[in-house]
């Protein structure tokens, strides 16, 4: 019920106009309601205009009709017309109810038409007369003479009862210079008393206030302005050279600024806009790069972590891996890099395969190039090689090397990634000998002079770290490491021995800088394979021997007779002359020296 | 906006004065033992005063929650509602006078009872309609407070008014509103619109405005008459 109410009386009362208490007609309109005001809260009045029926104009012909919402009384007349005012209705203090909805309608009783309707409550048409007694008094003029603040009274409206507490009102007060446009405004007061701040001698200004109701937005009508004015009085203090000196003081001061940059352009360019360091690489000096040597900052690069032999160690693998999957019976289900890594072998026999390879730029048999011991040693028929086995996996030495001797023993073996010092190296010449050449360009590969004593086995098995290091200029192990290695090596047993073994973990790549030795086909297996008839067992040969002496004709001659040259056919290095035992197999410039007649 | 900070201090300060009514002027001022202790106490005129700047707070607020509202929730063409004064507000047991002259008549009996019917009939639509501010998903968070505040205050009040009453009327007087119960059902309706809902809020506020300045004029009228009872009555 409330719903359907408020729907149609929202419906009812859009149509009225909001604000109408302005009496202001609109000539455009029939009769209407030009507004309705109250001063005081205990009347009202209420003015209609005929708009543009003129025949409506004479007195009598519209009337006014009211009727308060509180007990839905009947419409009743209005119950004063002014006389002295043309269409107006007055509510004297009896018929003035607040708190109550009242609602007027502008009737033509003749014709019994509503012409206007209009509905409101007493408070929301009240607006106040303005207040009385204003006044103002000096409060203070500035040090400078040139403000002065002042004090404005002024008295609530005599209608407005407000020691009751019928009205309670808010002011405004308002000044501006005068005959000037715009008037200042201050907040409302409650008070009957406002300070104005900030006003200059020598102007007038004009001071008013008007005053609302405290919880309503009618302003009443302002009331009259009062002028204030003070006369500047002429200050002793002269203010004159207070800026002067102001002024001055400020000049000096940007004076002694620009100076001060001037001066000390350098250290503020250097302060404000540092320099951009240049890239550094840590240990190397950029004059080593400008001048351009080059030896030593590859000595430095050397050093450097990120140019261990390992890197080194990897391109050999990367290029020249080789891994023969032609061989079914080979093939496993372990992945190259268990084979790479030397995990999980069992002692099964090996094939060492070698593919041809023509695109890898194959060392010949002139180059120096170190078999990979490995290698040499899975071609040794004593290892049954598995297909996929990488060369460079070493094995345990037991296994190794005796012509013929079947391979039973376990395969140790180690992880190719450890550090140089891990070895469980081969007991097995470091070099091999080249012993005939394929038809298709294959290398068939005698077995070296063999290491077979058991005692040298332990003692290389006992060796646990070899620790050297691999400088990958070369396939020659350096003077140092060949040295550190012989040094953990026992004096060969004879010249025949030629090169001693190395006990190396050859895993590391750095000694095999070349290529691996490759079978063209499998025909050359036979020569391989531990099922193969008997290796002829050649007498031990290496590929290399040692440079003993150095004859007229300016040739070096390898071992005296009793030892093998080397086979290798296009090898120049024939007939040296037999040398004092030496530890290594290298020949130092200085021994060369002592070779020359 | 100085005038507002300064309301608002204001508003502070006179938020404790519960604190001084019960403390000053207890209603019960006695210690555990039973016996009377010695209270502080404050004067009439004094609580008289601070019950008018109570009320006239709560005037005030109730007015910037109106406006507050009427200018989120509700269309344009509806604020002429406003000026209507708030149509079917919810009635009262016995009927207030709307002319000056007649509530320069009524006794300060009257007076007092009618502020205290007026301020207990508010309790509990006022909680109505904090729930269904509550529920309006952008209800501005300074209508929300201000509601919540003039809750509050009208318990202050309505404690104020006791005390005054047993003081001035030496009578006790029970402070529930249970009596109005039953005038307040049309509240607890669901709202299942919105505009219903909002329309509903919006007379609930204009009715809420109206009868706080009921309040305040009669606490007024009271003041004056305990001060100086002759520019009070009516000529």
């Amino acid at each position: 019920v409330i719903q359907r109410t408020i729907i149609s009386k929202v419906c009812v009362y859009v149509l009225c106009p909001v604000q109408f208490s302005l009496p202001v007609s609109d000539p455009s309109r029939g009769p209407h309601f030009t507004g309705c005001r109250s001063r005081e809260q205990e009347t009202f009045r209420c003015w209609w205009s005929a708009g543009i029926f003129q025949n409506l104009t004479e007195p009598g012909t519209l009337r006014v009709f009211y009727q308060t919402k509180n007990a839905l009384s009947e419409w009743q007349e209005c119950p004063d017309y002014t006389h002295t005012v043309k269409n107006e209705c007055y509510f004297n203090k009896t018929f003035t109810h607040i708190w109550t909805s009242y609602c007027i309608q502008l009737r033509s009783v003749r014709e019994n038409i509503t012409y206007d309707e209009t509905c409101f409550t007493v408070e929301n048409i009240v607006h106040p007369d303005p207040p009385i007694g204003l006044n103002w008094t000096l409060l203070n003029v500035s040090h400078s003479g040139l403000h002065f603040d002042i004090l404005v009274r002024w008295a609530p409206p005599p209608s407005a009862d407000v020691q009751m507490g019928w009205m309670s009102l808010m002011y405004q007060v308002q000044y501006r210079v005068r005959n000037a446009s715009h008037w200042e405004m201050l907040d409302l007061e409650s008070g009957t008393q406002q300070s104005i701040y900030g006003l200059h001698t020598d102007k007038e200004y004009e001071v008013r206030v008007r005053c609302k109701m405290s919880a309503f937005n009618n302003f009443g009508e302002f009331s009259d302005s009062i002028l204030v004015h003070v006369a500047q009085i002429p200050s002793k203090e002269s203010t004159f050279p207070t800026t002067l000196v102001l002024i001055f003081g400020v000049i000096g001061l940007v004076i002694l600024l620009v100076l001060l940059i001037f001066s000390q352009q350098q250290r503020l360019m250097v302060i404000f806009l540092p320099p951009i360091p240049a890239p550094k690489i840590k240990g190397i000096d950029p004059e080593l790069l400008k001048n351009g040597k080059l030896d030593q900052l590859n000595s430095l690069l050397s050093s450097q972590d990120m140019y261990k032999p390992d890197f080194y160690h990897e391109d050999p693998w990367v290029e020249f891996i080789q891994l023969d999957l032609d061989d079914p019976a080979e093939k496993n289900e372990s992945s190259d890099t268990q084979h790479l890594l030397g995990l999980s072998r069992s002692g099964s026999s090996h094939v060492l395969h070698f593919k041809s390879d023509d695109d890898s730029g194959r060392a010949s048999c002139y180059d120096p190039e170190i078999p990979n011991p490995e290698d040499l040693a899975a071609l040794l028929p004593g290892h049954s090689g598995r297909g996929d086995n990488h060369p460079l996996v070493s094995r345990s030495s037991s296994s190794i090397p005796d012509l013929g001797v079947q391979q039973t023993s376990e395969v140790e073996e180690t992880p190719i990634q450890t550090q140089p010092a891990v070895p469980s190296w081969v007991n097995m010449d470091f070099y091999a000998q080249v012993s005939d050449f394929t038809p298709a360009g294959g290398v068939v590969l005698s077995p070296g002079q063999l290491n077979s004593s058991p005692e040298k086995k332990k003692e290389e098995e006992n060796e646990k770290k070899i620790p050297f290091q691999l400088v990958s200029d070369g396939a020659y192990t350096s003077e140092n490491t060949a040295r550190q290695l012989s040094a953990d090596v026992p004096p060969s047993p004879g010249p025949e021995q030629g090169y001693q073994t190395f006990p190396t973990q050859a895993v590391e790549g750095n000694l095999w800088n070349g290529e691996y030795l490759v079978s063209t086909s499998d025909s050359q297996i036979p020569y391989l394979l531990p099922e193969a008839p008997p290796v002829p067992i050649l007498p031990p040969v290496s590929g290399y021997t040692v440079v003993q002496e150095v004859d007229a004709q300016h040739s070096l001659l390898l071992n005296p007779p009793s030892s093998q040259p080397a086979i290798c056919p296009h090898s120049p290095n024939k007939h040296l002359p037999a040398m004092p035992t030496m530890p290594m197999g290298y020949l130092t410039p200085d021994l060369l020296g002592n070779l020359t007649p | 906006m100085n005038k507002l900070k300064v309301l608002q201090a204001w508003l502070w300060c006179v938020s404790l004065w519960p604190c001084w009514l019960s403390h000053a002027v207890p209603l019960d001022c006695k210690d555990e033992t039973g016996s009377l202790a010695q209270c502080a106490s404050i004067s009439q005129e004094k609580l008289l005063d601070r019950v008018i700047q109570h009320a006239e707070l709560i005037y005030r607020v109730s007015e910037e929650s109106c406006t507050l509202f009427e200018d989120m929730f509700v269309p344009y063409p509806l604020h002429a509602l406003r000026s209507q004064g708030g149509n079917l507000c919810h009635t009262k047991p016995f009927p207030i006078p709307g002319s000056k002259s007649e509530i320069q008549q009524i006794s300060d009996k009257w007076l007092l009872h009618s502020v205290l019917m007026l301020v207990q009939s508010w309790m509990e639509p006022l909680i109505y309609l904090q729930t269904t501010l509550n529920r309006y998903d952008d209800a501005p968070d300074a209508l929300l407070n201000k509601t919540k505040w003039v809750s509050d205050k009208l318990l202050s009040l309505e404690q104020g008014v006791v005390v005054l009453i047993r003081k001035m009327l030496d009578e006790g007087i029970l402070t529930s509103s249970s009596i109005f119960e039953h005038t307040l059902t049309p509240y607890n309706e669901q709202s299942p619109e919105v505009l219903e809902s909002v329309l509903r809020n919006y007379n609930l506020l204009i009715c809420f405005k109206k009868d706080a300045h009921k309040m305040e004029t009669f606490l007024k009228l009271l003041k004056c008459r305990q001060s100086n009872k002759l520019s009070c009555v009516s000529y």
